[in-house]
């Protein structure tokens, strides 16, 4: 053998086990092993400790668990499991030395048939904060269709506006604060800079842990300027897991996601990854106006013929977990890409038959945790990403226009556009950089701070192959955000703890904006706005009895202009640069009450009352004439709304639940801006005190479960769970002027949605059935913009 | 033990309660009926909202002299930008910028405002016109488009009966041809435009009018008729460009006012008459409005009778006018045969309405709103007299239409 080989296979030898080495090079020694019941069933989230050492693991799907880096010495390993009694075994720990230790639990017989669950979730102890908060766990959905969508419109206060089937846009709304006031987050990263393709519309449920909905003021550590609120959607943490998922139905939709982690436990070294797809024809049928030879001949029921949708994304994530020197240190890469026709604007006036729109998106993220790095207490956590997305918009028909019957009307000689007069084929190039560190520090268990940067640097450029001169276009677009917190919780007992917290918003934006529009003196400019602006508040909760929990917290905040409320979206968003930052004051006021009445019953009562001010409210504009929307400033407005609701649990058999929102957002303003030259100046506004125009403001949710376990077969489960939900008519002008009987409205919807699962082997084969919109309902969450009615679609799941 | 539970119940079960109520005290059925007994007045009001949108609400009153006109809880609902028609007994809503629907709007018998017809087209109409009892004409005429398009609509059920397009080619090569008047006389249609950048919206060309004719009921491309002697007719969606007297003779008017959309002037406004049966402009005939005002400039115009209009003059000649301003204005009544204008008193200097003229001819009187310092209000122009009386204050950013049905 000659050298250079020797050499070679040296280096391979070394690499393969240099990793196996160091951790064997270390003194510390492990314990591992199985838990299961007397049974033998394997016991999944069993805490395994050593006693008085705060060192534990809990055991996974498997059962099993294992600890390492454990210092030589003696020990006591504690197990204990709700329903089961606790065990304690005495261990003598050598350097290096890597002990087994099976468990047999014996079930607490007297305990299981009186059940008082003290344990908290991860679920619960997150609802417990001094935020309005509310965390969803997505585990008992994970056989259903549903997306992070469907999860998220459940909760009170939330509202999703769908435009149509899959791939459409959505905008969320909570508590009345609509579009981007709410922002997401991805494990705590903020979501804008995913690109279209990764969205809560297409997330599937099996990604996903929980949820979290913080209602009004955010906490520090999302570091985020949303003012209505923020959405955390927490993914699978586990860190062994395959789970496979295929779904099909109505509308040849197909959707397909395959996701898993490997963790060795050896030497912390992990993969995790997911893979989804997702595609429909969206050819479902909607009402609409038939128009022949200009005259609106009757209306009918036609299929939507061009909306197809498809969408998949690649999520890829490698490096330690559970080190000494990180908790976790992940790099990773999103690959995402969409392709999607473009049926109607943002009213169904008008169908398009060529217009589409597709984009691509490659995000390489960095991501570091430590928690009790250098000194016991600190905290540190840093979150980095590059995103770039290209984007194309294609309007390259000439003389062609659609009808609703799909059929194409030629103009001869004409060379106008479909949708842009002009034709348009754009390229958008955005760049974008984002990064986050959050530490905390724990003074003492009474005294806490927390202190976080987040900064977003975001870069567009536009370029329209049809007319490469259009002056907006020859301008850098930019936009900048910091944003600094820094906040200390303040937990004088068990019964009260208090958050207080200062952020400061820097914001700076390039862009062009048009003046003295149709003035000998007209002409585009680059313009750049700085705007700096300091926000506060606090959180507060406590326990009135053990179980009656009240919140209370209030925040002065802004929020900066999205890119794309800044910069439009190429196609119906049309930019303003004059948008500025929105500010509000945000008072929420909650209480919960949770309580078991004979052992079986457990009931969750739930209620918050919300009152804002805000000022130049970001705004979505749609007009029922034309396709295009942007984004303005209200402003002054008004919001004082209720929720409530209400969670049934009887064993673990029955589920009931329901909530209710009411939100009434009024115009507050005194005056309107007149800018059309003719009588330039401030007006009356004759519609203050008026509700919003196109929000809702009444919306329920319900919906009930019943779950059988061994059905058919030993290890199978079958569960059968229907939800409801209402929205009351609203109207999509400001709501006192005009007759009633003639007033442009979004009807009152009423859908149901039923979903019966079968799991077999203890969930790892699952199949799932579900019809949504049962009752084939005309449902619009947008003026005039149908959803899809009634639609089946079958599940296939494997878990491993 | 169910007791105390109860008791610990109550404050969480109050607030859901209280959603309740909140949402059960909110109700929006307390409509007031439209006025009892004639309501024979018809007003579009315009507001504006916070959104910078503009909703158009068409009611119906009785009175238009005293109290305030107002559209809470009455009225038909359009929002968007609408151009409102009197034609006959019906009212035509003419949908702008990105509505391309037109609607008809009726009085019923008892008093109430219904909509008839629903038609819709490729792009907003420029216009909409009368040609005989039964059937209108209405045209389609944009400055991103390259087609012309006029339709025949059935007065009666508001559908469209035949449609006739025509490349813009036919009538410019310039870009583009603004829209400002379309009259039907006997065989002949005549379209009125100006030529002004899509982009700038300067206007380079000012030396000549242009009138385009179209055969009727044929509506085939003749010819386009020029005339050096004023400047282009009409301004920018005035739609006042032509007006036409009991004989058919049609006149076209010429101001190339700045305030209403021209970046120069280069001829003096003036009045041109293409008589009845001709298609071209008569040269004996020319109303030199510049010299019986000092300079001043006709900006709107509507027909009255016996060769009497009722027009709006800029107060300001060419060279001092603010862009687009479209005032500030003074109403006159304008004799075409014999080429004098009279002012009215009693009424102030003012500025438009919305870029066009929103006004009602019943009898002697002529109805416009004016806005002022504070507030909108009627006012009722004696025409015979050319006194002018104050009414009612309207609750509304302008007035679109102001009609009586």
């Amino acid at each position: 053998m000659n050298a250079p080989l020797t050499l070679v296979i040296g280096i391979l030898a070394f690499i393969c086990f240099s990793n196996r080495l160091w951790s064997q090079g270390l003194d510390g020694a492990s314990v591992y092993g199985k838990v299961s019941a007397t049974s033998g069933d394997a016991l999944v989230g069993v805490t395994v400790m050593l006693k008085n050492t705060g060192i534990g693991a809990v055991t996974n799907t498997e059962g099993r668990f294992q600890i390492s880096n454990i210092p030589a010495g003696s020990y006591v390993l504690q197990v204990s499991f709700v329903g089961f009694e606790a065990q304690e075994k005495t261990l003598q720990l050598k350097a290096a030395q890597k002990a087994e230790v099976d468990i047999n639990l014996k079930e607490d017989i007297a305990l299981l048939n009186e059940v008082e669950v003290t344990g908290k979730s991860l679920v619960r102890e997150v609802n417990e904060q001094p935020f309005t908060v509310t965390a969803i766990s997505a585990k008992d959905l994970y056989n259903s269709t549903s997306d992070a969508r469907d999860v998220l419109n459940r909760v009170s206060g939330v509202r999703i506006l769908e435009e149509g089937g899959l791939g459409s846009n959505l905008s969320f709304t909570l508590n009345g604060f609509s579009g981007d006031q709410v922002k997401f987050f991805l494990d705590g990263i903020p979501m804008d800079n995913f690109g279209s393709s990764l969205s809560i519309g297409n997330l599937p449920i099996n990604t996903i842990e929980r949820i979290e909905v913080y209602k009004g003021v955010v906490p520090v550590w999302l570091g985020t300027d949303a003012l209505g609120g923020a959405v955390n959607i927490i993914t699978n943490q586990k860190n062994n897991f395959l789970d496979a998922s295929y779904s099909f139905g109505s509308f040849n939709t197909h959707r397909a996601s395959l996701g898993g982690a490997y963790t060795n436990h050896n030497n912390g070294f992990t993969f995790r990854g997911s893979l989804n797809y997702n595609y429909s024809d969206n050819n479902y049928k909607v009402w609409v106006p038939i128009v022949a030879g200009s005259n609106v001949d009757g209306w009918t029921e036609v299929e939507r013929f061009h909306d197809r949708y498809q969408s998949g994304f690649v999520k890829l994530e490698t490096g330690w977990v559970d080190r000494k020197w990180a908790d976790n240190l992940l790099i990773g890469i999103i690959a995402s890409a969409n392709d999607q026709q473009v049926q109607t604007g943002t009213t169904m006036a008008r169908a398009y038959g060529g217009l589409t729109r597709n984009s691509q998106t490659l995000v390489p993220t960095l991501r570091y945790s430590k928690d009790n790095l250098f000194i016991k207490g600190l905290n540190v956590s840093l979150y980095s990403a590059y995103n770039n997305t290209k984007s194309v918009i294609a309007d390259t028909l000439k003389g062609v226009t659609y009808n609703w019957l799909g059929e194409a009307i030629y103009t001869p000689g004409s060379t106008n556009g479909e949708y842009i007069s002009a034709r348009t084929f754009t390229t958008m190039t955005d760049d974008e950089f984002t990064s986050q560190l959050n530490t905390g520090y724990v003074i003492t268990p009474k005294h806490s701070l927390a202190f976080n940067y987040s900064l977003s640097y975001f870069k567009r450029e536009i370029f329209d192959r049809e007319h490469p001169d259009k002056p907006e276009n020859q301008f850098p677009r930019s936009l900048t955000k910091q944003v600094v917190g820094l906040a200390y919780k303040f937990d004088p007992s068990k019964k009260w703890s208090t958050t207080l917290f200062g952020k400061l918003f820097l914001q700076k934006a390039e862009t062009s904006k048009q003046f003295d529009f149709a003035l000998p003196t007209q002409r585009t400019e680059a313009i750049e706005v700085t705007r700096n602006n300091v926000g506060y508040g606090f959180a507060s909760t406590y326990f009135l009895l053990p179980k009656l929990q009240l919140k209370a917290s209030y925040e002065h905040t802004y929020r900066m202009p999205l890119a794309t409320e800044f910069f439009g979206n190429g196609l119906f968003t049309q930019a303003n640069p004059d948008l500025g930052p929105e500010q509000s004051n945000n008072l929420n006021i909650g209480a919960a009450y949770q309580f078991t009445l004979r052992g079986d019953h457990h009931i969750n009562l739930e209620s918050s009352f919300i009152y804002r001010n805000s000022e130049d409210l970001i705004y979505q504009v749609v007009q029922v004439a034309s396709p295009e929307t942007y984004f303005d400033n209200l402003d002054e407005t008004r919001t004082l709304g209720v929720e409530g609701s209400i969670q049934y649990l009887w064993r673990e058999t029955l589920r009931l639940g329901g909530n209710i929102t009411y939100q009434n957002i009024t115009d507050q303003a005194d005056f309107i801006y007149n800018e059309s030259y003719t009588g330039t100046g401030y007006q009356r506004n004759f519609q203050k005190g008026y509700r919003l125009p196109n929000t809702p403001y009444l919306f329920a949710n319900a919906n009930a479960g019943l779950s059988f376990k061994d059905v058919g077969l030993q290890e199978s489960a079958l569960n059968l769970n229907y939800y409801y939900n209402f929205v009351e008519q609203y109207f999509l002008s400001w709501a006192e002027l005009g007759s009633t009987n003639n007033k442009k409205v979004i009807p009152r919807q009423a859908s149901h949605n039923l979903e019966l699962s079968y799991s077999l082997n203890e969930g790892k084969y699952n199949v799932a059935l579900e019809c949504r919109n049962l009752t084939d309902a005309r449902l619009y969450d947008r003026y005039y913009l149908q959803k899809p009615g009634r639609a089946f679609y079958v599940k296939l799941r494997y878990v491993l | 033990m169910f007791s105390i539970n109860l008791k610990q119940l109550s404050l969480p079960l109050l607030s859901l309660f209280a959603a309740t109520v909140f949402t059960s005290c909110d109700n929006d059925d307390d409509t007031p009926s439209p006025a009892a007994g004639e309501s024979p007045f018809v007003l579009s009001l315009a507001v504006q909202g916070s959104d910078n949108t503009y909703t158009y609400y068409t009611v119906p009153f009785e009175d238009v002299m005293s109290g305030t006109l107002s559209a809470v809880g009455q009225g038909i609902e359009q929002p968007g930008y609408f151009d409102f028609r009197q034609i006959d007994n019906t009212i035509y809503s003419l949908g702008g910028l990105g509505d391309v629907n037109v609607v008809g709007i009726t009085q019923n018998e008892s008093g109430d405002l219904t909509q008839i017809g629903d038609v819709s087209f490729a792009n907003s109409l420029a216009d909409i016109v009368k040609a005989d009892d039964n059937t209108l004409v209405a045209l389609e005429l944009s400055s991103t488009s390259d087609v012309v398009r006029f339709h025949t609509i059935d007065a009666n059920t508001v559908r469209v009966t035949s449609t006739k397009q025509h490349p813009v080619s036919d009538i410019t090569d310039l870009s583009a041809p603004s829209y400002s008047g379309m009259q039907v006389s006997g065989d002949h249609l005549f379209v009125s435009y100006y030529i002004s950048d899509p982009t700038t919206y300067d206007t380079p060309y000012t030396d000549e009018a242009v009138v385009a004719v179209y055969s009727y009921p044929e509506l085939e491309f003749l010819q386009v008729i020029e005339d050096t002697r004023t400047g282009p007719i009409g301004g920018f969606n005035t739609k006042t460009g032509l007006i036409q007297d009991e004989q058919g003779d049609v006149y076209a008017v010429s101001h190339s006012n700045p305030a209403n959309g021209y970046s120069q002037t280069t001829k003096d406004g003036g009045i041109l008459r293409i008589n009845s049966g001709e298609m071209e402009f008569d040269q004996d005939y020319f109303f030199d409005v510049e010299e019986v005002t000092g300079g001043k400039n006709i900006s709107h115009l509507m027909y009255l009778g016996n060769g009497k209009a009722f027009a709006e003059i800029n107060t300001a000649d060419n060279a001092n006018q603010a862009r687009w301003s479209d005032g500030p204005l003074r109403s006159a009544i304008v004799d075409l045969y014999a080429k004098t204008v009279t002012y009215i008193d009693g009424l102030p200097e003012h500025s438009g309405s919305g870029r066009r003229l929103a006004a009602l001819h019943d009898g002697n009187y002529v109805y416009i709103t004016v806005p002022e310092a504070t507030a909108t209000y009627v006012y009722r122009i004696d025409v015979a007299n050319h006194t002018a009386t104050k009414g009612a204050e309207v609750e509304a950013n302008f007035v679109a239409g102001f009609f009586k049905l």
